[in-house]
C-alpha cells in the first residue's frame, strides 16, 4: 500500500498544453477513478506516473518519494501498469507473457527459476487465465488479453496499480468481471488503485473516490455523490439533467437523453 | 498444484526441444565444418584429414604419413575459409535477430543503419588509392572498411538522436536516408574506378576468397565478445517486444538496452563485413527461419541464429567454391540462390505470424 501524489504536474506535448497545475493524490489501499472527456489527460496522468513522460515542472511522489529518483526496476516493483488494450508480441503463449510480469524482480542476466513460475500460475489462477496458459496471445479475445494483462500485472507485485480504461470495448458482462476482479485483488493485497474509466456508471459503482478531470484541471474531487452531480457533468461534458441515483444502493448514475447535448447546432442555428 | 505442474510441464517441454535443437546445431556445425574442410580442388583423403586436425590439438601425438603440401592446404587455406565464414555467418545472422528484436520490424537486418554502406565506401576509397598498406596482419581495405562502417553509423546514430531517447524510426530512416546517400557516392567512385572496377564489384558482392588465420584473430574476438554480450540480453530483449512504454513500465531501461545491443550488433557486423564484404541475406533470413522452426523466445532464437549462420554461410561458402571450380562464385550470389527458395517453402508450411 503505498500513497500517490501529483502536486502541480505540468505537462504539454509540443505546444500543446496537456495537463495543468495538476495536484490530487490517492490514499494507501484505495480505488481512485480518474474520470474525463476525451482528451482531457487521463491517459497523460498515467504515463507520468509511471514514468514513461516526465513533467515539465511539479513533482510526482510515491509514498513522499520523487518518482524521479527511483531506478526503473525500483519503480516496477512499486507500480504495475495495464495499458489500454496494447498490442501484444502473438508469438508468445499467454503463461510468457505472465511470466515478464517478473522481471522487476530479476536481474537482466537471470532466468526465471521455480518461484517465478508458481507466481505467474497463481496469478493465471486468480484472474481465471489459467485454462489460457499455453495459448498463443494472437488467439485471445480482446477481453481475455485484458484478463491476462491484469494477470501479469499479480505476477509483478506491486504496491500500486494504474488501470488505462480497462474495460474500453468490452461488453457489459466483461466490464463488471473485470472491475470486480480489481477491486477484490486491491481488498486482498491491500493494493492502491488508480483507473482512468471513461464509464462514469461504472467509476460511480467501484471507485472509493473519483477525480473528474477537464482541460488539463481537476475540475472536482471526492466521493462518487460529491463528483457526479448535475452540474458538474453539465459543465464538464456539456449534457444536461442526466444524473439520477441509482435505485439499489443510491450511488449517482448517468442516463442519458437524446437530443440534450449543447455543442451540436442544427442548420438553422448555425445560419 | 497440479495444474501448475501440467503447464510448467508444457513450458519445460518448449525448453527441451529448443535445448535440443541447440545441441544438435552444435553438433551439425562440428560435422561441416569437417566436411566442407575436407572438399576442395585437391582431392585429400577424410583419414589424412582427420590426422592434419588432431595433430594439432594438444597433447595428441601422431606421426605425420601426409605430404607438408596437403598439411598446408588443410591448415593454412581451407581451415581459415571455413572459421571465417562460420564466425561472419553467426555475427550476421545474431546482429540481424538483435536489430529485428530491437526494432520489432521483420525487415530489419544488420545493414539498416548505415554499416554496410559505411563499410562499402571505405573499402572502394581503399581499393582506389594510389598507395597499399599492410600491417598488424590485415591491409588498408578492411581497415577503411572497418572505420567507414563505424563513421556512417555513428552519423545515424547522431541524427536519430532526440534529447536523451532514441526513437527507432528515426534512426531506421536515417540510417536508410544515409544509405542512399552513400550509395550514390559509392555508384560515383565505381564509374571512374577504370580497371579497378572488377575488383570493387567482387568485395561488395562478398568473398571468403582471401582468408587468413591473420583475419581470423581478429575477427574472433570482436565476434565472440559481441555474442556474449547480446546472448546476456536475451531476456530482457523479450520483453522489448511489447513495446518500449511496456518495458519500460516493467522494470526494463530501454534506452540503455538499445545502446548496449546496437552497439554490440554494429561492431560485430562491422568486423564480419570489414574483411569478407558485403554478404547480403543471411543477417535478414537466418532469423527469420530460425523464428519460424523454433520460435520467438530471444533465449533461443539468438543462439540458434548463430549456429544456423555458421551453418549456412559456411555450406554456401563450399558452393561458391567448388561448383565452378576453378572459377570462384560470388557468395551473396549463393547466399540468396539457395536460401530465398528454402525460406518461401518454410514461410509457405508453417505460416506462423512472425513476430
Amino acid at each position: 500500500m503505498i500513497k500517490i501524489e501529483m502536486q502541480d504536474v505540468c505537462f504539454g506535448y509540443g505546444r500543446k498544453v496537456v495537463l495543468k497545475e495538476m495536484t490530487f493524490q490517492v490514499r494507501p489501499g484505495e480505488m481512485v477513478g480518474l474520470i474525463g472527456p476525451n482528451g482531457c489527460g487521463k491517459s497523460t496522468i498515467i504515463r507520468t506516473l509511471s514514468r514513461i513522460i516526465s513533467p515539465h515542472s511539479g513533482k510526482i511522489l510515491l509514498d513522499g518519494k520523487n518518482v524521479r529518483e527511483i531506478p526503473r526496476q525500483d519503480l516496477a516493483r512499486l507500480l504495475g501498469v495495464v495499458p489500454q488494450m496494447p498490442l501484444l508480441p502473438s508469438a508468445f503463449t499467454a503463461f510468457e507473457i505472465v511470466l515478464m510480469g517478473r522481471n522487476p524482480h530479476l536481474s537482466p542476466f537471470q532466468y526465471e527459476g521455480p518461484r517465478e513460475l508458481t507466481i505467474a500460475w497463481q496469478a493465471m489462477e486468480r484472474t481465471a487465465t489459467h485454462s489460457l496458459a499455453e495459448r498463443r496471445v494472437s488467439e485471445l479475445s480482446g477481453g481475455e488479453i485484458q484478463c491476462l494483462l491484469i494477470a501479469r500485472v499479480l505476477a509483478q507485485e506491486p504496491k500500486a496499480i494504474l488501470l488505462d480504461e480497462p474495460t474500453a470495448n468490452l461488453d457489459i458482462g466483461r466490464q463488471i468481471e473485470i472491475l470486480d476482479l480489481i477491486k477484490n485483488l486491491c481488498r486482498e493485497n491491500n493494493l492502491t488503485v488508480l483507473a482512468a474509466l471513461h464509464d462514469l456508471n461504472l467509476a460511480s459503482q467501484y471507485c472509493d473516490r473519483l477525480v473528474l478531470i477537464n482541460n488539463g484541471r481537476v475540475h472536482a474531487e471526492g466521493t462518487p455523490k460529491e463528483v457526479i452531480t448535475a452540474r458538474n457533468i453539465k459543465e464538464v461534458y456539456g449534457a444536461e439533467d442526466c444524473v439520477y441515483l441509482h435505485p439499489v444502493d443510491g450511488l449517482p448514475c448517468v442516463l442519458l437523453n437524446a437530443g440534450n447535448s449543447k455543442s451540436i447546432r442544427t442548420k438553422e442555428e448555425i445560419a | 498444484m497440479i495444474p501448475l505442474v501440467r503447464a510448467t510441464h508444457a513450458y519445460h517441454l518448449r525448453w527441451r526441444s529448443r535445448l535440443y535443437g541447440i545441441a544438435g546445431l552444435a553438433l551439425l556445425l562440428g560435422v561441416i565444418m569437417v566436411v566442407a574442410t575436407a572438399v576442395g580442388s585437391t582431392h585429400i583423403p577424410l583419414n589424412t584429414i582427420w590426422g592434419i586436425l588432431l595433430s594439432r590439438l594438444p597433447l595428441i601425438d601422431i606421426i605425420p604419413a601426409w605430404s607438408a603440401a596437403a598439411e598446408t592446404i588443410i591448415i593454412d587455406i581451407r581451415l581459415p575459409r571455413v572459421l571465417l565464414a562460420g564466425l561472419v555467418g553467426a555475427a550476421l545472422a545474431i546482429a540481424g535477430a538483435t536489430y529485428q528484436g530491437l526494432f520489432r520490424n521483420p525487415l530489419a537486418d544488420p545493414y539498416l543503419i548505415g554499416v554496410a554502406q559505411g563499410a562499402a565506401l571505405g573499402a572502394v576509397i581503399g581499393f582506389l588509392l594510389p598507395f597499399t598498406w599492410h600491417g598488424m596482419g590485415f591491409g588498408i581495405i578492411p581497415l577503411l572498411a572497418f572505420t567507414g562502417a563505424l563513421v556512417s553509423t555513428t552519423i545515424v546514430y547522431g541524427l536519430a538522436r532526440v534529447g536523451k531517447t532514441l526513437p527507432v524510426t528515426t534512426l531506421i530512416l536515417a540510417g536508410v536516408a544515409l544509405g542512399a546517400l552513400l550509395g550514390s557516392i559509392i555508384s560515383y567512385l565505381i564509374i571512374f574506378s577504370g580497371e579497378k572496377m572488377h575488383g570493387i564489384i567482387f568485395w561488395l558482392m562478398g568473398s571468403f576468397s582471401l582468408s587468413q588465420w591473420s583475419e581470423v584473430k581478429i575477427v574472433l574476438p570482436y565476434v565472440v565478445v559481441g555474442i556474449v554480450i547480446i546472448l546476456l540480453y536475451a531476456r530482457p530483449l523479450n520483453i522489448m517486444q511489447l513495446g518500449e512504454e511496456q518495458a519500460q513500465q516493467l522494470g526494463i531501461n530501454v534506452e540503455r538496452l538499445k545502446l548496449v545491443l546496437l552497439v554490440a550488433a554494429t561492431l560485430i557486423t562491422a568486423a564480419a563485413v570489414s574483411f569478407v564484404g558485403i554478404i547480403g541475406f543471411v543477417g535478414i533470413i537466418i532469423p527469420h527461419a530460425v523464428r519460424l522452426i523454433w520460435g520467438a523466445d530471444h533465449r533461443f532464437l539468438l543462439p540458434l541464429s548463430v549456429l544456423t549462420g555458421a551453418i549456412f554461410l559456411i555450406l554456401t561458402d563450399l558452393i561458391a567454391r567448388t561448383a565452378l571450380a576453378p572459377t570462384e562464385i560470388p557468395i551473396g550470389v549463393i547466399t540468396a540462390l539457395c536460401g530465398a527458395p528454402f525460406f518461401l517453402y518454410l514461410l509457405r508450411r508453417k505460416r506462423k505470424i512472425l513476430f
